[in-house]
C-alpha cells in the first residue's frame, strides 16, 4: 500500500541520480512583471492546441497556466514509476486511458521542446470515466475538450524562455528557464 | 507585517520561474527561490513536478506518507510570507498522485517532501500596500 498514516514524521530519502550532482539547485529567471490572460479552451480541440494557438496569436510563447476545471471528451495520462531500464530513477508509464474525464485542477507550463517547437507540460487531478479520482502527467495532444469551454488563467512569462534541455544529473530532458533569445 | 491583518491591499510585482533540482525539499525550495529573487511575499501561480515520497498533514496533526518514487504533484497552491521574526515561510497545499495514479490532498509538510526529478514553479511577487 503506497499510503500510510503516521503520528511521527518519516525521515525523507535522498536518492542517487545517474549523473553528476549539479551544485546549482535552483535555476531561476525573473522578469519585471507578468501579463495575465483568461483563455477559454474550445470544444473539440486538444488541450495542446487550445493553449498553444491562441497564445501564439498574442505573442505568448512561455507561460504558466492554471486549468480551472472542466470536462474532456477523452483524456490519457501517465504515472512515473521506477525506470525499468535504470537510465533514470523514474520514467513515464505507458499512457492510461481515462475516457471521458473531469479535470479537477491542472497546471500546465508552455515552453519549447529541444527543437524549438511549442511544448506543454501538464499535471492534473482528474475524475475518470470509471468514477475514480486520479492524477498524473496529462498527454496534452490527446486530451480533447468536451462540449463546454474550459477556463484557463495564463501567467505569461515575457522575457523568460522555457526550453527543454537535457539534464545530465537526472539523465532526462527537462524544462529549464533561460534568457529569452531572439532565435527559435 | 502581522498575520492578524484580515484584509491586505496590494499589487503584483515581479515574476519568477524556477526549476528546483532533485533532493531539495519542496517547501524550503520555494522559500529559497524567494531568497534568490529577493521576494518577501509571493503567490504560487503555477507548479508541477515530482517528489521522491509525499508527506501531507492531516487535520488531527498526523501525516499522510505516500510512497514513491515518483509521487507526482498534480495540484499546488500557496503563498510565501515574510514573518515578524525576519524569516520567510512558504505555505503550500495541494494534491499528489502515487505511482498508481491514486490521489491524496493536504498541506505539504516542510522538510518532508523531497523533489524527485524536477519541480517547476512560477511565483508572482506580492507587494502589500502597507509595506515600506
Amino acid at each position: 500500500m503506497p499510503r500510510e498514516l503516521t503520528s511521527k514524521l518519516v525521515r525523507a530519502r535522498t536518492l542517487i541520480h545517474p549523473g553528476a550532482f549539479n551544485p546549482v539547485r535552483i535555476h531561476s529567471k525573473r522578469a519585471p512583471s507578468a501579463r495575465h490572460i483568461r483563455l477559454l479552451l474550445q470544444p473539440g480541440i486538444s488541450l495542446f492546441d487550445g493553449l498553444v494557438k491562441p497564445l501564439a496569436a498574442l505573442g505568448v510563447k512561455n507561460a504558466s497556466t492554471t486549468i480551472l476545471g472542466g470536462v474532456f471528451e477523452s483524456l490519457e495520462y501517465c504515472v512515473a514509476p521506477p525506470d525499468p531500464t535504470s537510465k533514470a530513477i523514474v520514467a513515464y508509464s505507458a499512457p492510461i486511458a481515462a475516457g471521458r474525464s473531469y479535470m479537477v485542477f491542472g497546471n500546465a507550463t508552455l515552453g519549447k521542446d529541444a527543437d524549438g517547437d511549442p511544448l506543454v507540460h501538464c499535471h492534473a487531478a482528474i475524475c475518470t470515466e470509471d468514477g475514480k479520482t486520479k492524477g498524473g502527467h496529462i498527454l496534452t495532444r490527446c486530451a480533447i475538450v468536451g462540449a463546454q469551454p474550459i477556463s484557463v488563467l495564463v501567467t505569461s512569462l515575457d522575457g523568460i524562455e522555457l526550453r527543454v534541455v537535457f539534464d545530465p544529473e537526472t539523465n532526462i530532458p527537462l524544462i529549464q528557464p533561460l534568457e529569452e533569445s531572439s532565435h527559435g | 507585517m502581522g498575520e492578524t491583518t484580515v484584509v491586505e491591499s496590494g499589487s503584483m510585482g515581479r515574476i519568477a520561474y524556477a526549476r528546483i533540482a532533485p533532493n531539495e525539499d519542496l517547501v524550503h525550495g520555494v522559500e529559497k527561490l524567494c531568497l534568490v529573487e529577493g521576494f518577501r511575499n509571493a503567490f504560487v501561480r503555477g507548479a508541477l513536478g515530482s517528489l521522491v515520497d509525499g508527506c501531507l498533514g492531516t487535520v488531527d496533526g498526523k501525516y499522510v506518507q505516500v510512497k514513491g518514487p515518483a509521487v507526482e504533484i498534480v495540484s499546488l497552491a500557496g503563498e510565501v510570507r515574510s514573518q515578524d521574526d525576519g524569516s520567510l515561510r512558504a505555505s503550500l497545499t495541494g494534491v499528489i498522485a502515487d505511482p498508481e495514479g491514486n490521489v491524496y490532498g493536504g498541506p505539504f509538510v516542510a522538510g518532508s517532501n523531497v523533489i524527485c526529478m524536477t519541480f517547476e514553479v512560477t511565483l508572482e511577487e506580492w507587494l502589500p500596500a502597507s509595506a515600506s
